[in-house]
């Protein structure tokens, strides 16, 4: 599944939010990596983050013609 | 014997050695009955001569229609073989759509249409995996995201150029001199759905032999083009003999295609007067009981004003030659009844009043309509706005079967939240109707949101998230 901009700013936002308050990393990261959006931005990229998006409908898609 | 025939060779005309070389292998008796094709095998180019020689040229064009005809079977078997390619270009869409579908991803049709036709065209038929590869990336590129604000952005888009308009009103529109509100008011005019165009024009075109023919589009142009009595005849009132008199201009009338019975007929719509016919000149008169000044005045203005041709609300008509073909600009606008005249072209002619169109053609063609209109005017004032915008606003318009004004009394005004409403105008009017009647308001549009002080559900407010905790525990052990 393909985030929307707007789901992947929500997620890597919820995510930097827990490490900023000392939740436990999932990756290693570099030793002067200190921000946690960029950490976060890290995880994601890795896919490592454990949150997901809860969509209400399949976006829809034409069909084939 | 091969001498005889030799020399009765000779004497029909062939030269000697030919003469000779027939002889050799045919006498006359046999030659006459001989097999063409084994004629044509020995001699080749003389077989011609030969067969004239001995009366059998009928014979040689039979054969060479037979041959012909072979040749056509031939070349048609040939064509057949030929086809197959044709095969091809139909699956040339076939493979398009099914990479399409592997790919489980979605191009509109007018995509794939141009697609088929731009690769037989340049013969790209072996590049198709990578073409189709490249316009699905750009496709999805193009395309916005779920949750987007498209209608802010759309908002702004016009908005903004809308800014830049000039306030200038009137427009002369090309040679043919036909006023036209453009600009700012125009645009209002649009967004508004109001009734009737401020300055109502049409582009008629013509089928046909009217199409071409300057002479035969002028007829139409006249029996569209109202003419009134004023406009062909000279019209003097009379005041000592209490009457009327109408002094017709014969030229003006053959030039407008008008019989002296359809002024009488049109005369005879007038109530409460008598009518006399003279040579030149027509005079009416006032029933008697209603002689008086006043009444002759009423009268003179009434009878100038009879329509005697044409068709309601079309003030002017004026014949215009672009390219090849003659068009018709009408200053007035009636949709319904131009169509209805021979020779006018149904499929291209329009209109700018909108409702009128909604009226003949249906909400699809007024929703063309409105793009239409609202993009050429913003264009005409040189401002570039992409037409999606305008589509949303025509979309939004149309979008429950009639023709919505945008403002109070068309979408803002019939909002479903009463807070939305009351946030758009007359407030206190708004809170306090929906209070008598206790209305619910279920929060769901962007405005209501913003009063009430909760994100809104679009962009990153409306993503739900969900976590898998097992998941994420046993990250975490790790």
């Amino acid at each position: 599944m393909k985030y929307t901009r707007f789901e992947k700013a929500r997620i890597i936002g919820a995510r930097s939010l827990q490490i900023a308050m000392g939740a436990p990393l999932l990756i290693k990261i570099p030793k002067d990596l200190i921000d946690p959006v960029q950490i976060a931005l890290l995880e994601f990229e890795k896919g490592v983050i454990p949150i997901t998006v809860r969509r209400r409908e399949k976006y829809i898609k034409g069909p084939v013609v | 014997m091969s001498k005889i025939t030799e020399k009765a060779m000779i004497k029909r005309g062939l030269s000697k050695k030919l003469a000779e070389k027939v002889a050799s292998f045919y006498t006359l008796e046999e030659l006459k009955k001989a097999d063409v094709k084994e004629l044509e095998k020995k001699f080749g180019k003389d077989l011609n001569k030969i067969l004239k020689a001995v009366g059998r040229e009928i014979e040689l064009e039979k054969v060479k229609a037979k041959a012909k005809e072979i040749k056509k079977v031939k070349k048609k078997k040939a064509e057949k073989k030929e086809t197959p390619p044709k095969k091809k270009k139909v699956s040339v869409r076939e493979k398009i759509i099914n990479i399409i579908n592997k790919r489980n991803e979605y191009l509109p049709s007018n995509i794939i249409d141009e697609f088929v036709e731009k690769i037989e065209e340049n013969n790209l038929t072996d590049k198709i995996d990578i073409l189709v590869e490249k316009a699905i990336e750009e496709y999805n590129r193009h395309l916005m995201e779920p949750l987007e604000a498209c209608g802010m952005v759309a908002a702004q888009s016009i908005g903004e150029p809308g800014t830049q308009m000039t306030m200038r009103t009137f427009h002369y529109a090309g040679v043919a001199e036909i006023n036209v509100t453009l600009g700012l008011p125009r645009l209002i005019e649009i967004v508004d759905a109001r009734k009737d165009p401020s300055t109502p024009i049409m582009t008629v075109y013509l089928e046909g032999a009217y199409r071409v023919n300057r002479e035969k589009a002028m007829e139409i142009a006249n029996k569209i083009e109202v003419t009134r009595l004023i406009n062909i005849a000279e019209i003097e009132t009379d005041i000592s003999n209490m009457k009327i008199i109408i002094k017709p201009s014969l030229k003006s009338m053959e030039r407008k295609n008008i019989e002296m019975d359809d002024l009488l007929k049109a005369l005879k719509k007038l109530n409460k007067v008598e009518i006399k016919k003279g040579k030149n000149e027509i005079e009416i008169f006032p029933e008697k009981e209603n002689e008086n000044y006043r009444e002759l005045r009423r009268l003179s203005e009434e009878v100038k004003n009879i329509k005697i041709k044409g068709i309601d609300g079309i003030k002017r008509a004026i014949i215009r030659k672009e390219g090849d073909e003659h068009v018709i600009y009408t200053e007035g606008s009636n949709f319904e009844k131009v169509l209805e005249i021979e020779g006018v072209d149904k499929t291209r002619t329009v209109t700018n009043d909108i409702h009128a169109i909604y009226q003949v053609l249906g909400i699809e063609a007024a929703r063309n309509a409105i793009i239409n209109e609202a993009y050429s005017t913003l264009q005409e004032q040189g401002l570039n706005v992409d037409i999606r915008h305008i589509m949303l606003v025509a979309d939004l318009m149309t979008a429950n079967g009639s023709i919505r004004p945008i403002g109070r009394q068309g979408v803002s005004g019939e909002k479903g939240s009463v807070i939305a409403r009351a946030a758009f105008e007359i407030t206190v009017d708004h809170l306090l109707s929906a209070a008598r009647k206790g209305e619910v308001d279920e929060l769901k549009g962007v405005a209501e949101n913003v009063i009430v002080g909760q994100p809104i559900k679009l962009g990153t407010g409306s993503v739900e998230l969900a976590i898998n905790i097992k998941k994420f525990s046993k990250k975490v052990k790790k």
